[in-house]
């Protein structure tokens, strides 16, 4: 018990490292615009000094680009914010849709960077489940990524909903080509461990291009 | 439009460009420079700076145009990003040193990993900065880069 725990632990800890250096990644990019803009202002400024007349289009264009950035940063922000407070409580009513827009929306570096496209499938009702925030991201995420490398042929991910509120699911399928999904998909300590924390359990679809994440019936 | 300017615009290629102001002797900076970035606001704006600071300047948006360009059109230094869809900057810097080590590779970078800098340096980059980056530093780390080309000679 006492190792799963730390399992649980350890995975959560990397889980929330990789996304605040994800964050944290992206708000260097927009400190790095913002330098280069003052920067340039800076230079037009010599250089009107020097005799050459200040460009009002490209002036307007610099404060149009720094107003564009700091909106940019504030969003990050927010969303880093958003995910911080995912550990406040150890048990609370979550949407689901809404956890899974919100997990996309803080890796989206992430997964541009796999050049594949995520597609979120509304449920008819909003879904419910009483958890744990935080690792539901995390098993989110690694769904996610599971699915991003099994896309095969088209490079895309469509999650949807189970339509049995009371048995609540989450489906992600992919065009996995001529490969099929492993056996032992979501085989690892790390999986079991979280599987087990959050009591859901996993199973293949019947095309075999995906899999689902069931939670038990509420009656 | 020319011909080659309209393969450029739908590669997203600009070609070496440069408008200089400045009047200082151009001969200790290199005369053509490669940046390599996702962030096309961030990229075109630092192209756009050192331009003015004398030196031709072309912009790419990813990993794969770099290796397309850098084939046909060798920069002396480029300028790369780590963090790109598709080839990443760490690829990109690989392949060079192993198809045209004589490009100086400077990896600006917003990912602060000692890992990643100690793996760049033993790739064969020539320097490994972070952004945001201070224009006179990353402009002198560039003219260290034409003199090693220079002696090289």
């Amino acid at each position: 018990m006492v190792k799963d725990e730390n399992v649980l632990t350890n995975e959560g800890m990397r889980f929330f490292g990789r996304m605040s250096a994800t964050a944290t990644h992206e708000i260097k990019n927009t400190l790095a615009i913002i330098n280069e803009s003052a920067g340039l202002l800076k230079d037009l400024s010599i250089m009107a000094e020097k005799g050459s007349p200040l460009p009002p289009a490209r002036i307007n264009d610099i404060s149009r680009m720094l107003t564009r950035q700091v909106k940019r940063a504030d969003l990050i922000l927010k969303k880093l914010n958003r995910f911080s407070h995912s550990v406040d409580l150890s048990t609370e009513v979550a949407d689901l849709e809404k956890t899974v827009s919100f997990v996309l929306d803080l890796a989206s570096p992430l997964i541009e960077k796999q050049e594949t496209a995520v597609k979120i499938t509304a449920p008819v009702s909003p879904m419910m489940v009483t958890t744990n925030l935080f690792y539901l991201e995390n098993m989110i995420w690694r769904a996610v990524e599971t699915a991003c490398c099994a896309a095969k042929e088209k490079k895309q991910v469509i999650i949807s909903f189970g339509t049995d509120l009371t048995a609540p699911s989450i489906w992600f399928s992919m065009d996995t080509g001529k490969n099929t999904l492993m056996d032992d998909l979501f085989g690892s300590k790390e999986d079991r461990a979280l599987m087990t924390y959050l009591d859901i359990s996993i199973e293949k679809n019947k095309k075999n291009n995906g899999f689902g994440f069931l939670w038990p019936k509420c009656i | 439009m020319s011909k080659q300017n309209a393969i450029n615009e739908i590669s997203g290629i600009q070609a070496y460009h440069k408008f200089n102001i400045s009047k200082k002797n151009t001969f200790e900076m290199p005369s053509r420079v490669l940046l390599v970035d996702d962030e096309k606001e961030f990229v075109l704006t630092l192209s756009e700076r050192l331009q003015m600071r004398d030196m031709a300047t072309a912009v790419v948006y990813n990993g794969k145009s770099a290796l397309d360009l850098i084939h046909n059109d060798a920069p002396e230094v480029m300028i790369i990003d780590l963090k790109m869809p598709g080839i990443d900057g760490m690829e990109v810097l690989k392949k060079v040193k192993q198809t045209q080590p004589e490009i100086k590779v400077i990896v600006l970078t917003g990912h602060g990993s000692e890992q990643d800098k100690q793996k760049c340096m033993d790739l064969g980059a020539f320097a490994y900065m972070q952004k945001p980056i201070d224009i006179n530093r990353l402009s002198e780390t560039l003219k260290k880069a034409h003199e090693n080309i220079t002696a090289d000679e």
